[in-house]
């Protein structure tokens, strides 16, 4: 709500004159009293540290308060930070959660190198001196003797990646940053870095007058907690809501309009609602005119027709004339009259249109880029891009503060991440290392895993389970991990990292119209430092509070890299010296030091209440960098910019040393968008560059799991694979028995017809049949999905191979995995989830039972040829289950699994592009290399 | 002052984060909740909806948890907020009983009751409730119903709120805006043998569970409320039932019959038994056995747990002075002699109180029948006179039998005809309706028509009649009557004890 203090220099939350207040003011961070409620009634007073951190359960980096018992130096609880401006002091089930996590007595406490065969599951505790001095030998060899590809950094959940492990691995000199994007968010970001350049949408639900979901922001998502109080505060405010989603959604449950397509169809839909627009003449004439790129589209396309705004209007309603409401209902079985209302609404509301796709169908399909592509046409269409209400490209949301000490870009780029085959794709094309692997493509000297489980998250799971098995591909492995998982099973170390409080991180998201940042940190040691203590590092600080030697990555990175060049000889070190003390190896604490003093305002804000930059984010864990952030594309570019720059007579491109720095609008510098032309991008010279004319401008791709290619005859159903749980934690919430007991199980959902087709009930068994293999689940009967699709909650399945080690036991199965024929997987549970004993006594009163079924192992690799997304939607044979089947059964073929990943691949339009390019200069990329590495090395 | 909830559903997006904030707050133990959120699904594709709800105390300005708590564990403060001591608790149960809401459970760690007790501790802090500032969506508020400008007043005044069960009569301080009707009426709810992603295994019978059908509204998820009393409790009425019955049907013939050992050692001797049986499984089915003496030491007199505690005891005395001859039972004088009085009123207040406990349990309809008092007088009738029947057998005391059996024949009848009656007229509630179609066509009808109707009440009343009708001998026909007779009224016990807690509450 508006009336709480977004900036923690503003924050005075004195206890109203009567009433309850939400939160301790400030003030008493330090010392704050409340009543045990153990001992309730009777009133027993214990004193608290305050302690900000960020959570650790999704991206969306919500603010905690740890609430540090200053007897026993325990976390007592965690509750919101209500100086944190995206959270705003509010939660979602997994922010508490946490301290199921920290006191979970099946946490891994010290670091542990395998003894047995990799995979054997013999492990001995190690110390953190000899684990960093292996790591860094085989590093430096590798360095030396130019195998940088051969080092590899794998991340699930990020915390302080952005330019923040940039640093580490650029220090290097190695192009090495892996990441799970492109199982995830990279085809809604090719939409989106399509038309601006940035690949996020940022939208201003509180304010927006119309709210169009292809996504479930009331229960998952970037950034669910965040968005989903403000497109409740816009509801209230009386904005109308439409989801697009399959399944129904909480999320959809909510909303004015529930569209269930059939998956792939959805950018039949919006291309369907742009046409309304353009035909009724309800799209925002100036804004289009203005912003988007339409001379450029005539130039290339239409050079013959005047260049007028009109004729691109003309042409643009004739381009668009097939997609009839009456062609997205039969594309996507929803109703034409419905698409044409919300078309309405959307007009009607423009330009407050606030839009959203993440992963759903962006993630789901062939093509799935096109969606969030159609999506933002729609956006452009009413003007709503920057403005308020509206919907903002996600950079303008965003701040990250610059590190000391900043290494330049590496002349490297990493062929087994960035493989040629994909030079569009929009990240690393990481769920295919097996299979790159596979092919001979190269090996892995030195793989981390961090806080990411492969085996288990990314689709074909025993390929990776494969590969990981291959000590002459993957020579070392260590997993970087808070919990035990899939994936640290087939490690040799399997390193404890820390949770939520237990780590310092830098983060930032845009959760609305506003840029903030909000600090990690790791409360015990704080506290205890705030108590007078002193510590070299963070491990040293959990052992004494009975933590084990949990560590963070980033003092990690720095001994690390200090072990890998420890007389500075190979340029690495300096790096990792401390900006106060030169020559001294960089403290954790002066880092943020440095950082927070070089942040504009954060100095000056802190001064105000006496604090320095650093102590103000330690008390406060988060700062409001700048708020009401609109229109930034149409501010006018700055004299000191402007200087010696040019301007492009043609495109209005304004460049500065080579460098785009804004657009000429009618006659006046603008900052613009980060795109070739410095518009919004309807055309795309890029794709028609790179081979792909046809998808120049926005269309509806056919998708792999097109009606047309789905024969119900045959018994043939799309499976929807991918939603999320409001309760659970990608691959983390196993550890959590507050939210397990709540979910743990993922029943395939199918429409009562298909059940009665199927003849099967709830509960009963079914055989749901991939190109590579299947599963066993049991169904869910349920109006609240569409027939002939079925859809499965991806959280759920988790396993472990040994009895009494290697995966959580509050929501693990114990399965007997077996190879039956070379590639031929077969996984059955030995048991569902049982009862143990262990300090906690809640452990022996576990009462479910059912883990769910692990499904993802029987999808073959599907990865998107232009944005290199894994496309997630199945088509599946469904059957009722054979006598032989038992629940959670799985089979995979890892032999067909490479065909498919082989048939995939031949859908590629292969770099190099225009002038010896591997991947078109101007798109982002993380870690991004020296320029001259984006080209091949010239043909000697 | 006066403390009270607004929770709008309108603006729960369903996500738990209440439930598990409460469970940080309180390290509730899992299995159990002290707030939850219920899922329900409505119609069909493409128009179908899933609702919330989030469940927790009512804090009712008129609790029955209050009233049944026999120690007073459970008080309401004056600001309203009904809150608890659970080192007063001695896990009766009753109050699980007494909420119409399923609010209260045991806490494993400390097997006392619990519940939302509003965040008392945080609230004397002035901070808000812990389920309070998590939410995500503000969607529940806090605060002084008598201040008619605090956020929850206004709501309360001037939009469209509704309680749970108003019917009940308990004046809740929950109000829910824009709540889907089904969520609060469990009744109305239907069920599949799971929820979507969790279990279901809380014991409730559901004639509707059977198959999925898409015209009702779908309970998705819920928590479990197993039933809060098992065999121990139908036991104890059954042991009661002996207990009090047979110095009730001794003091009854007594005149008739005349003296002898069956009515100065055997009645005396047998109610002093059962009497210590029966208080050894109330005791047992205590959470805090050990802390049974605060019924007495800590007594909350407007609880029938308490008010009965004292009536066994009462009667408990004088059985005892009975067996040591203090209190003779003259035989052979008018039937309204003071003793046959003072012994017939004790005997049917031990008998009868557990009518009015049971109407305390408020929560459950089936137990607020008026007929249960009548049902548990007969029961004694029939259970002392079947013991003594027994008596008589052993000790060849023909008029004893003889007299017992009349009785017996008697009650069994009036009671038949009471069972059938308050079946066939319509129930005061859908719950209690449920609760009977449990007995009648659901999962207890073979134990009920079988066992309670047939070999409980038919069976003996025909074998009894064929005995009054003969002379009456030493033969094995009167045992049986005896033997079929009290096991009939054990079967009833147990089977109205499980009924009426088969219809969930949430």
């Amino acid at each position: 709500m508006k009336d709480l203090p977004l900036n923690p220099s503003a924050l005075d939350l004195d206890p109203p004159k009567s009433g309850l207040s939400s939160f301790p003011t400030a003030e008493r961070w330090d010392d704050w009293t409340e009543y045990d409620p153990a001992q309730w009634p009777k009133k027993v007073e214990k004193h608290y540290s305050l302690i900000p951190t960020i959570c650790f359960n999704c991206e969306a980096a919500c603010g905690l308060l740890a609430y540090v018992d200053k007897e026993t130096q325990q976390i007592q609880k965690f509750e919101g930070n209500p100086a944190h401006p995206g959270s705003r002091g509010r939660n979602c089930a997994k922010g508490p959660a946490t301290i199921n996590q920290v006191n979970d007595p099946e946490r891994v406490l010290y670091p542990l190198r395998r003894t047995g065969k990799r995979g054997e599951g013999k492990w001995e505790r190690v110390t953190w001196d000899v684990v960093l001095d292996d790591l860094a030998g085989r590093i430096r060899s590798a360095l030396k003797e130019g195998r940088k590809n051969e080092i590899m950094y794998h991340v699930g959940r990020p915390g302080h990646e952005l330019i923040y492990n940039q640093r580490v691995l650029h220090a290097w000199g190695i192009d090495a940053h892996n990441s799970h994007t492109n199982v995830c968010s990279a085809g809604a970001r090719t939409g989106y870095a399509f038309w601006h350049g940035l690949d996020r949408p940022s939208p201003d639900y509180a304010n927006a007058r119309f709210i169009l979901l292809l996504s479930s922001h009331l229960e998952a998502g970037h950034y669910f907690n965040p968005h989903a109080q403000r497109i409740i505060d816009g509801k209230a405010s009386g904005a109308k809501i439409c989801v697009m989603d399959t399944r129904l959604s909480n999320t959809a449950t909510k909303a004015d309009y529930w569209l269930s397509p059939w998956p792939g169809s959805e950018a039949a839909i919006l291309l369907a609602m742009c046409r309304i627009l353009l035909e009724e003449n309800l799209y925002d004439r100036e804004f289009v005119r203005k912003w988007v790129n339409w001379q450029e589209y005539l130039r290339q396309e239409c050079p013959q027709s005047p260049q007028t705004f009109e004729v691109f209007v003309e042409v643009l309603k004739q381009t668009y004339s097939i997609y009839t409401p009456e062609f997205a209902a039969k594309e996507s079985g929803v109703d034409a009259r419905l698409i044409v209302e919300v078309a309405h609404e959307v007009a009607r509301a423009g330009p407050a249109v606030a839009t959203h796709v993440w992963r759903n169908a962006a993630a789901g399909n062939l093509g799935g880029w096109q969606v969030s592509r159609a999506l933002e046409f729609l956006t452009v269409l009413v003007g709503a891009v920057g403005a308020v209400g509206g919907t903002s490209p996600s950079g303008w949301n965003k701040f990250i503060p610059q590190p000391p000490n900043m290494p330049p870009p590496p002349n490297a780029w990493n062929e087994m991440m960035w493989a040629p085959e994909y030079p569009l794709a929009f990240f690393e094309m990481s769920f295919l290392l097996p299979h790159f692997l596979k092919e001979g493509r190269g090996k892995l000297a030195m793989y981390f895993t961090r806080v990411y489980n492969p085996v288990w998250t990314n689709p074909d799971g025993l390929s990776w389970i494969e590969a990981l098995n291959d000590e002459a591909k993957v020579e070392c492995h260590a997993c970087l991990t808070p919990t035990w998982s899939e994936t640290a099973w087939f490690a040799d170390y399997v390193l404890p990292m820390g949770h939520a409080s237990e780590r310092h991180d830098l983060m930032s998201q845009e959760t609305h119209a506003a840029r903030w940042i909000g600090f990690r940190q790791p409360v015990l040691r704080v506290a205890m430092e705030k108590a007078g203590r002193e510590f070299n590092s963070t491990y040293e600080a959990h052992r004494e509070c009975g933590l084990g030697e949990v560590w963070e990555e980033d003092e990690f990175w720095i001994e690390l890299s200090w072990r890998i060049d420890p007389d500075g000889s190979m340029g690495i070190r300096k790096y990792f010296e401390s900006p106060y003390r030169p020559g001294e190896k960089l403290k954790i604490g002066e880092y943020y030091r440095w950082i927070f003093e070089n942040l504009k305002g954060l100095p000056e804000t802190a001064a105000k209440e006496g604090l320095t930059a650093y102590d103000f984010m330690r008390k406060y864990g988060a700062f409001l960098v700048e708020d009401n952030i609109y229109e930034n594309h149409a501010k006018s570019l700055e004299q000191n910019v402007l200087k010696d720059s040019s301007i492009d007579p043609v495109t209005g491109v304004i460049s500065r040393q080579g460098n785009r720095v804004g657009v000429q609008i009618e006659n006046r510098p603008c900052q613009g968008f980060p795109t070739p032309s410095g518009k919004l991008e309807f055309y795309s010279q890029t794709l028609k560059d790179w081979k792909w004319p046809e998808y120049a401008i926005p269309t509806y791709v056919k998708s792999h799991v097109h009606r047309d290619l789905i024969d119900a005859e045959k018994g043939e159903m799309l499976l929807l694979p991918t939603f999320r749980l409001p309760t659970l934690i990608h691959s983390r919430s196993g550890n959590s028995k507050w939210l397990y007991e709540i979910s743990h199980k993922n029943p395939v959902w199918m429409h009562t017809q298909d059940a009665e087709r199927l003849q099967v009930a709830t509960g009963d068994l079914v055989r749901v049949q991939t190109a590579i293999g299947y599963f066993v689940d049991k169904v869910w009967v349920t109006e609240a999905i569409r027939p002939g699709v079925i859809a499965c909650s991806h959280h759920l399945g988790r396993w472990r191979l040994q009895e009494d080690s290697g995966g959580e036991r509050w929501s693990t199965a114990l399965v007997d995995l077996k190879q039956i024929n070379p590639g031929q997987w077969m996984m059955r549970q030995v048991h569902g989830i049982e009862p143990f004993q262990s300090p906690d006594p809640d452990s022996s009163r576990i009462h479910w039972q059912d883990p769910g079924v692990h499904q993802n192992l029987v999808f073959p690799v599907q990865p998107d040829p232009i944005s290199g997304q894994h496309c997630w939607h199945q088509k599946v044979t469904v059957t009722m289950a054979r006598p032989e089947d038992l629940y959670g059964d799985v089979f995979v073929d890892t032999n067909k699994a490479h065909e498919e990943y082989r048939r995939w691949l031949e859908m590629t339009r292969p770099a190099p592009g225009p002038d010896n390019l591997r991947r078109p200069l101007w798109i982002a990329r993380v870690y991004r290399p020296a320029t001259e590495a984006f080209y091949f090395k010239k043909q000697v | 002052m006066r403390y009270g909830f607004v929770i709008d559903q309108d603006r729960c997006i369903g996500c738990h984060a209440c439930t598990v904030a409460c469970k940080e707050e309180h390290q509730v133990p899992i299995g159990v909740f002290r707030t939850w959120v219920k899922y329900v699904e409505k119609g069909e594709f493409p128009h179908t909806s899933r609702h919330f709800g989030v469940m927790r105390c009512n804090h009712c300005d008129s609790a029955p948890c209050v009233e049944i708590c026999p120690t007073r564990a459970l008080y309401r403060r004056s600001d309203g907020i009904i809150d608890f001591d659970n080192k007063r608790c001695i896990g009766c149960k009753g109050c699980m009983q007494a909420c119409p809401y399923d609010a209260l459970y045991i806490d494993p760690n400390t097997n006392t009751a619990a519940k939302c007790n509003f965040c008392a501790h945080r609230v004397e802090n002035k901070i808000e409730p812990a389920c309070v500032i998590v939410c995500p969506t503000q969607a529940i508020l806090a605060g002084d119903l008598d201040d008619p400008a605090s956020k929850v007043s206004r709501v309360v005044a001037t939009q469209k709120v509704s309680v749970r069960k108003p019917q009940k009569g308990t004046e809740p301080k929950l109000f829910y805006k824009g709540i889907e009707g089904d969520v609060i009426q469990p009744a109305r709810l239907s069920r599949q043998n799971t929820y979507v992603f969790a279990g279901r295994d809380d014991g409730h019978d559901n004639h509707r569970d059977a198959g999925f059908d898409p015209s009702l509204t779908r309970e998705t998820y819920d928590v479990a409320h197993p039933a809060p009393w098992g065999w121990k409790i139908a036991a104890y009425l059954w042991t009661k039932s002996i207990a009090a019955g047979v110095l009730m049907v001794a003091a009854l013939l007594a005149g008739p019959v005349g003296p002898g050992v069956w009515l100065r050692v055997f009645s005396p001797g047998i109610a002093v038994v059962a009497l210590i049986v029966t208080g050894a499984l109330l005791i047992f089915d205590l959470k805090r056995p050990e802390r049974f003496i605060y019924l007495l030491t800590k007594s909350n007199f407007r609880s029938w747990l308490v008010l009965g505690a004292y009536i066994l005891m009462a009667y408990g005395a004088l059985a005892t002075a009975w067996l040591l001859g203090i209190f003779e039972m003259p035989a052979h004088v008018p039937l309204f002699s003071w003793r046959t009085m003072l012994t017939l009123i004790l005997s049917a207040a031990s008998a009868g109180y557990s009518a009015f406990l049971f109407a305390q349990a408020k929560g459950r309809d089936l137990w607020q029948s008026p007929m249960f008092l009548w049902h548990l007088l007969l029961h004694a009738l029939i259970a002392g006179a079947a013991v003594l029947i027994i008596v008589g057998w052993f000790l060849g005391e023909f008029l004893v039998i003889e007299g017992s059996m009349f009785v017996l024949m008697l009650a069994m009848m009036v009671s038949l005809l009471m069972v059938l009656a308050e079946l066939a007229l319509p129930h005061v509630s859908e719950d209690a309706k449920r609760a009977a179609d449990t007995l009648t066509r659901g999962r207890l009808r073979l134990r009920f028509w079988g066992l309670v109707i047939g070999a409980g009440l038919a069976l003996p009343i025909v074998l009894a009649i064929s005995v009054l009708s003969s002379k009456v001998e030493k033969d094995f026909t009167s045992i049986l009557v005896a033997v079929f007779a009290l096991a009939g009224v054990w079967f009833f016990e147990d089977a109205w004890v499980k009924a009426g807690q088969a219809a969930p509450l949430s």
